[in-house]
Formats: structure tokens, C-alpha cells, sequence
């Protein structure tokens, strides 16, 4: 591991809980029930009826962030604990918040109260109009420019995952429309992301001021490694600029694929997903170079082991 | 426009079917041309980009992806053997496979 230059990532939101991958760490279990309680007794009593086969609160936003983030801090954590410590960590999205928790920027109790008022905040500023997120997959960003100019939607693109895979956002009749124009264009898949809050864009720029005056008097430390920005790339080195960050990354666009890019060039090269799915694994295959990018339950724990070779099983090697 | 010769179509068969006996952690005995993607496999879009993308630099292929989606919508893929026929058209047409419609 010493010869590594690991990378926690930290995902958005879960989208599904079936062979999670935390179950394959051992203690995993107990620690994220503990941790669970706490968000339970914290922000919502629900959350202590969270199973992972039956009660998943998949179809909430907001418990399914704080569920996502209580995944992620209790998996790096125990990651840490073995001994597994990362240079740099970057936060997919909503991700921002276990990327900072990890990093020892914020408690895990401050990281619940962001989540809270984060969407608080968003979903005051939204009111009544129906907003959407969409993905698309195999049109050019050039492409889907041209698709909302020509037909003169309300929609920005938000997050660019690969040269062909982006994430939209804007109003939910235009995300629609889009879908349906992108298909007849050629896109290979769109999906509507069945959020309610338009994340990453500029109608959120109301809502995240409203955030930034609640956030004023929460502790933001300095980090304990490099965080690397999904907007410019650039590292949050202070507590100030975490704290910009936290506002920007609500309504200002990312670029994940660019993200990824910049963490090579520095350097990196294992990757470990540290959330309950394996949805950036996959999506890593489209980055080329030298790298090793794994979910959580096929991460080898003895830290010697993760050793970025070809023969690892179940890690993905660009 | 490549000829397909019978090396390429083993060549295209194999790979297809050792990539998804890997990205979907399956015995490669279990996976015939009949085998559903979505429904016996669990595959996404991702994974028919990625192939899309191994097969374009293996075979130094000039097609856009947009190409292909238009072919797709009218010719959807759901097994594996439906997928292999469509490596073999793109590998064979390239950016002239929407030549075919006509």
C-alpha cells in the first residue's frame, strides 16, 4: 500500500442495497448500526428502521442522502482502521459531505446537519415547481447542447461522467423532452434520475445562499489529506474554502470524468468506491490509465494486499 | 468496410462472451446466444458501451455512437447472440451501418 497512491471516492446516493458491498467487511455490520443510531437520534428517528432487504427508504431523497453518507463514513472509517489510509478523496455529488467527514474536516453529526440543511435550504428555494435530473449516455455534450438550444429548453448539463456519459438538470417536462429527443438522436440510454431537486445547477443559486447563512456557525476543520473539487479540480486546502465549496457544489456544474483525469496526473492510482453500490466503479472504465478502482467488498484488507496488478479479483483495472 | 472472416466472428464471440461472464461474475458455461442480458445477466448500457469501446480500438473502427444508437432503437439487443450480430454489423459497416435501413 505504501507504494499506492489511494483515492477514496465517495458516492451521491444509493440506488440500491441488494450484496452491498460493506457486508463483506467484517465489523461492518455493528459499526453502521451504531453509526445509524446516532443519525437516528440526530436528524430523523426513522432511519433506525433502515434494513437492508426490506425497509431501504429508497424512494426518499433526503433519508436515502443521510442513509448513503452514514454507509460511507462507517465503511472509510473502518477502512482507516485497517490501516487503509488514502492521499485524496473526492465526493461524487452529494458525496462532498462523507468526503469531509472522512477527511476530518467535519464530525459525522456536522455532516448529518449539512445533509438537513442542504435540502432544506434547496427545497424552500424550488417551492412548488417540478424539477429533474436525467443521465444520458452516447451523445456527445456538444450533442445534447444542441438538442436544448433547438428546442428551447429550461435544462443545464450538470456533471460529465465520460466523453459520452452526462447528468442533466432542470425542469422535469424538459428533462423528459430531452430524453425523448436524445433517443431519436442516438443515445444509447437515458434514464430520468427520479429526483426532485435539480442538483448542480443554476436554479439552485437562491437555495444555496439561503444554505450558506445557515452553515455559518458549523465547525469546518482543517483536512487530514487532499480533497480534490469536482467543479475546478483544484484541492480544498482550508476550512474557508471547504466552505465555498459546500455552497458551490449545490448549484455550480462538475466534471467528474475531469476529476478523475487530474487525480491520475496526480498520482493516483487505487481507487476505492467507499458506498453501497458499485456504480463508479463501473462508470471507471472510462478513463484510460494505469489505475485500480474497487468497490468496497473486493477490496483486499490487509493493506499490503492491495498491490495494483492484473491479477486482482474483482477490482477494475483500466 | 471489413470483411468478416470466421477468425473475427469466433475473435468477436469469445470476447463477448468472456466480458460478461467477468462483469457479471458468471460461470462462462452459463452463457449461451439465448442467454437475456438485462434478465439472466443483470447488464446495463454501461457495460454495451464499454464493449462498444473495446471492439472500436481492437478493431480500429471509424463509427460514431450515435450512430449505433440509432441503429438500436430500431434493433434492439436482449440476448447475446442479438449483441454479437450487432458487433459484427458495426465491425462490418462501421458509420455506414444506418446504410442498411435503406
Amino acid at each position: 500500500m505504501s507504494d499506492n497512491h489511494l483515492a477514496f471516492i465517495f458516492p451521491a446516493f444509493a440506488s440500491d442495497y441488494s450484496n452491498h458491498p460493506g457486508q463483506k467487511i467484517p465489523g461492518f455490520a455493528a459499526h453502521f448500526q451504531s453509526m445509524l443510531q446516532i443519525a437516528a437520534s440526530q436528524v430523523d428517528p426513522s432511519l433506525a428502521g433502515f434494513t437492508f432487504s426490506g425497509n431501504t427508504f429508497l424512494d426518499d431523497e433526503l433519508r436515502t442522502q443521510y442513509l448513503t453518507y452514514t454507509y460511507s463514513c462507517a465503511a472509510s472509517s473502518l477502512l482507516r482502521k485497517s490501516g487503509i489510509i488514502p492521499i485524496m478523496n473526492a465526493g461524487y455529488s452529494m458525496g462532498i459531505y462523507a468526503t469531509l467527514f472522512d477527511a476530518g474536516s467535519v464530525s459525522f453529526e456536522t455532516g448529518l446537519e449539512l445533509i438537513r440543511l442542504a435540502y432544506r435550504s434547496l427545497m424552500k428555494a424550488i417551492g412548488s415547481r417540478s424539477f429533474g435530473m436525467g443521465s444520458l449516455i452516447g451523445l456527445s455534450g456538444r450533442d445534447i447542447h444542441h438538442l436544448i438550444d433547438q428546442a428551447d429548453l429550461q435544462i443545464e448539463i450538470t456533471n460529465q461522467n465520460a466523453a459520452h456519459s452526462f447528468v442533466v438538470s432542470g425542469y422535469h417536462h424538459d428533462i423528459m423532452k430531452l430524453m425523448e429527443l436524445a433517443k431519436v438522436e442516438g443515445a444509447l440510454h437515458t434514464r430520468d434520475l427520479q429526483v426532485s431537486i435539480p442538483y448542480h445547477s443554476s436554479y439552485l443559486k437562491e437555495g444555496a445562499m439561503h444554505f450558506a447563512r445557515e452553515i455559518s456557525h458549523l465547525e469546518v476543520k482543517h483536512p487530514g489529506n487532499q480533497i480534490i473539487s469536482l467543479i475546478d479540480q483544484t484541492f480544498l486546502t482550508n476550512p474557508e474554502i471547504i466552505r465555498q465549496e459546500l455552497i458551490n457544489n449545490l448549484f455550480y456544474a462538475l466534471n467528474w470524468f475531469r476529476t478523475k483525469q487530474v487525480m491520475l496526473e496526480r498520482h493516483v492510482s487505487v481507487f476505492v468506491e467507499c458506498g453501497p453500490s458499485k456504480g463508479l466503479v463501473k462508470n471507471s472504465k472510462f478513463v484510460d490509465g494505469d489505475f485500480l478502482f474497487y468497490a468496497l467488498g473486493s477490496l483486499p484488507l490487509n493493506p499490503g494486499e492491495v498491490i495494483p496488478n492484473n491479477d486482482n479479483q474483482g477490482a477494475v483495472r483500466s | 468496410m471489413a470483411t468478416l472472416t470466421e477468425s473475427i466472428k469466433n475473435e468477436v464471440k469469445e470476447i463477448v462472451y468472456s466480458f460478461f461472464a467477468e462483469e457479471c461474475e458468471v460461470d462462462i458455461a452459463q452463457i449461451n446466444d439465448n442467454t437475456s442480458i438485462i434478465k439472466d445477466l443483470d447488464g446495463d448500457s454501461l457495460m454495451f458501451l464499454e464493449l462498444i469501446e473495446i471492439f472500436k480500438k481492437k478493431y480500429n473502427l471509424d463509427i460514431e455512437l450515435k450512430v449505433i444508437g440509432k441503429y438500436a432503437v430500431k434493433h434492439p439487443v436482449a440476448t447475446i447472440g442479438q449483441l454479437i450480430d450487432m458487433q459484427l454489423l458495426i465491425i462490418e459497416h462501421e458509420n455506414r451501418l444506418l446504410d442498411l435501413e435503406h
